[in-house]
């Protein structure tokens, strides 16, 4: 696809100038100016040639609005930015909600943050915000929300029927993971509708990266997603290195792999044990939790935290590895071997787990498109998207592992595919440790305070959730202008509506386990 | 109890039997039953307290509960935001006295690394909420810190120690 796009576009969409962009720089690869007419034709002709909404965002340039939409392919990664200006006196847009069904979250979004209004979208009720907010926070000027605004505030209230009633899943419940509140409309047992409202744990992070500079958001990566604080981590020093074009030596990109699949493992071996306590058996919870102590062990070697790690650095590392953190991974990697053997025993051959994951929650391969689902829910349901294989980031590109994919697209195959990508990333650490090579840990002058050329940058890194996408704006001072953080989590949870339609609310809960929720990475 | 926050009604209670209710605090200090209420990171380090390595049991107070009826501890592990707020207070008043709130982490004892200027969303500290007895600094804190947290609740509860202090080294 990269290489007939601009023929392709042009020859199917009239009036539109796409630009081609240098990727290594921009981390996108075309950049295209839609007008509010001509963008559902744009949309209609990425709808057509089968690319995903990898993400939707707004950017407040005072005198301008922009909206920022970025389309991708899945398997041959061919990223186009498409841009809409729009009035910040009268925001509005057309809505594309009725093509992508991602879209329409994204749409409600920035609705509520900048008070834009998407005409054609069904349903503008507020989804992050609480109800005593009387402006619109993200824009930069003060804007009051007007009352018909007001009235969408109070985001869901379930209407009157005879024959079916409302439940309130979460927001505090023990199988949502944290504060996650699912309205569902019960037909007895069976679910008609589900409407997740979100926002219990919004901490305000792309607001805050405003107020700061680059250096003093480092940590704040870390809170996000604190189960893949390293991908994280790595992500957001990505992108600021490839907006300020810092080179990393080859030690630290060696070492980063290294933490972050350890890290990755951490966060498998956790949704394992929480996943299987949601369907009931607790047994599972103690075992994975003594081995995850033991990454958290070597983990704390070297970044110094348990938890929510800030160990990378712009250009390098916060500080080198040593004798230690290696035998500790060596030692931990063929300790992790062995246990696959006892999870084998204890869960994959147990007949009521396989009864109560086999068949629920399937996905096909035209929803996971549609709603832009990411990670291991994407690939279980059998294409073979890994962002560390198809946009090789760190030294990926140097080492060998497999994508492994589902066949039916079923709960069961994301713990399959969960369980092979901890073989997978042990894989990846015993060839990182093998390849290890000497060196510096630290470009050499990086400036204390960072001052990037104006513009903007894309970064995605494949985080244990799936893709994480990083888009900064530079107006040249030392802190970003405008963050947007895509999470996968988020994207996943658009599906859940629809998995969870005309199932049993037992079902629901091993849907809603298995797309492996962090909800301060959903609210950000 | 948390100053800066408003203060519940206290109890009135009409008859004190002191012997009876010096053996009941002990009971009630051996075996505090948390309510499971994890809101962010610090939930995650709340888990890791209760499993394999750290063994919260130990303590009597392994039990946690999912429905707030049943528990008696509440720990605020993470960041209280507005949106929140009234569910908290909620599930706070739904404990059957007498109850005790553990704030864990920088987020509940003041709003933590998120508090800035023009910030819109954020409770800052759960004790403007509910009133806290015990506050366990981190950002996580580690299971270590909650477990010295949870001595010291006893402590406040019974008026002993179950372990002598162990004196800093610094």
């Amino acid at each position: 696809m990269v290489s007939g796009f601009i023929e392709a576009i042009k020859s199917c969409v009239q009036g539109v100038e796409p630009v081609e962009v240098s990727y290594p720089e921009k981390g996108y690869h075309y950049a295209l100016e839609a007008g509010a007419e001509s963008l559902p034709v744009v949309v209609g002709f990425f709808d057509e040639k089968r690319f995903y909404l990898e993400c939707l965002l707004c950017t407040d340039y005072s005198d301008v609005l922009e909206l920022v939409y970025l389309f991708n392919t899945h398997l041959a990664p061919c990223r186009v930015k498409v841009t809409l200006k729009i009035d910040p006196q009268h925001p509005v847009a057309p809505s594309i909600s009725a093509l992508y069904g991602s879209a329409s979250w994204y749409e409600r979004e920035i609705h509520e943050f900048y008070g834009v209004l998407f005409t054609g979208h069904p349903n503008m009720a507020y989804l992050f915000l609480h109800n005593g907010i009387d402006h619109y926070p993200m824009r930069r000027a003060k804007v009051p929300v007007p009352p018909e605004d007001q009235a969408r505030l109070d985001s869901f209230k379930p209407g009157e029927a005879a024959d079916s009633f409302f439940i309130n899943l979460g927001p505090q419940h023990p199988s949502t993971h944290g504060v996650l509140r699912v309205v569902l409309k019960m037909d007895g047992e069976y679910i008609e509708q589900a409407e997740p409202v979100l926002g219990y744990l919004h901490r305000m992070h792309e607001k805050m990266a405003e107020n700061r500079t680059y250096q003093q958001f480092l940590p704040n990566t870390g809170r996000m997603d604190y189960l893949g604080a390293m991908s994280f981590n790595l992500g957001y020093v990505l992108a600021v290195e490839r907006l300020c074009s810092i080179p990393v030596p080859d030690r630290a990109r060696y070492v980063r792999i290294i933490a972050t699949e350890l890290n990755r493992i951490c966060s498998h071996l956790l949704w394992l044990g929480a996943y299987l306590a949601d369907l009931g058996a607790l047994t599972p919870f103690l075992f994975v939790f003594d081995d995850r102590e033991q990454i958290l062990d070597v983990l704390e070697g070297i970044a110094g935290s348990r938890l929510t790690y800030c160990y990378f650095r712009f250009g390098g590392l916060y500080n080198d590895v040593d004798d230690q953190f290696i035998e500790g991974t060596r030692a931990f990697v063929k300790r992790m071997w062995s246990r696959f053997s006892l999870y084998e025993k204890l869960v994959t051959g147990n007949v009521i787990f396989v009864n109560r994951t086999k068949g629920i929650g399937t996905i096909t391969k035209e929803q996971a498109r549609k709603f832009g689902a990411a990670g291991p829910v994407l690939r279980s349901a059998g294409i073979a998207c890994d962002l560390r294989k198809i946009e090789p980031y760190s030294s990926y590109n140097e080492l060998e592992f497999a994508v492994p994919i589902g066949e039916h697209g079923d709960a069961l195959d994301t713990y399959r595919i969960r369980i092979a990508e901890m073989e997978n990333s042990l894989r990846i650490i015993e060839q990182a440790l093998a390849k290890l090579p000497g060196g510096p840990i630290m470009a050499e002058k990086v400036p204390k305070k960072l001052k990037p050329p104006r513009g903007d940058v894309y970064q995605v890194v494949e985080t244990p959730r799936g893709e994480l996408g990083i888009y900064i704006v530079s107006d040249e001072s030392d802190g970003p202008y405008r963050m947007k953080w895509r999470v996968p989590s988020f994207s996943n949870l658009m599906i859940f509506p629809e998995l969870a339609k005309g199932v049993l609310l037992a079902d629901a809960v091993a849907i809603l386990g298995s797309l492996d929720l962090v909800i301060p990475e959903i609210d950000r | 109890m948390g100053e800066r926050g408003f203060h519940l009604e206290k109890e009135i209670i009409p008859v004190k039997f002191a012997l009876v209710e010096k053996v009941l605090d002990l009971a009630r200090a051996n075996s505090l039953w948390p309510v499971t209420f994890g809101l962010a990171c610090c939930a995650i380090e709340m888990m890791a307290t209760a499993m394999s390595r750290f063994d919260l049991d130990r303590f009597g107070a392994g039990v946690f509960r999912a429905s707030p009826r049943q528990g008696d501890l509440m720990i605020v592990t993470g960041t209280v935001t507005k949106k929140m707020a009234p569910v908290l207070t909620t599930l706070y008043e739904q404990m059957p006295s007498p109850k005790w709130v553990i704030a864990m982490g920088n987020c509940a004892i003041s709003g933590g690394p998120f508090v800035f200027e023009g910030q819109y969303n954020l409770v800052e500290g759960v004790d403007l909420l509910v009133p806290v007895d015990v506050y366990v600094p981190g950002c996580p804190p580690r299971p270590e810190a909650l477990l010295e947290g949870f001595l010291k609740l006893e402590e406040k509860i019974t008026g002993t120690r179950r372990f002598p202090r162990v004196e800093s080294a610094w």
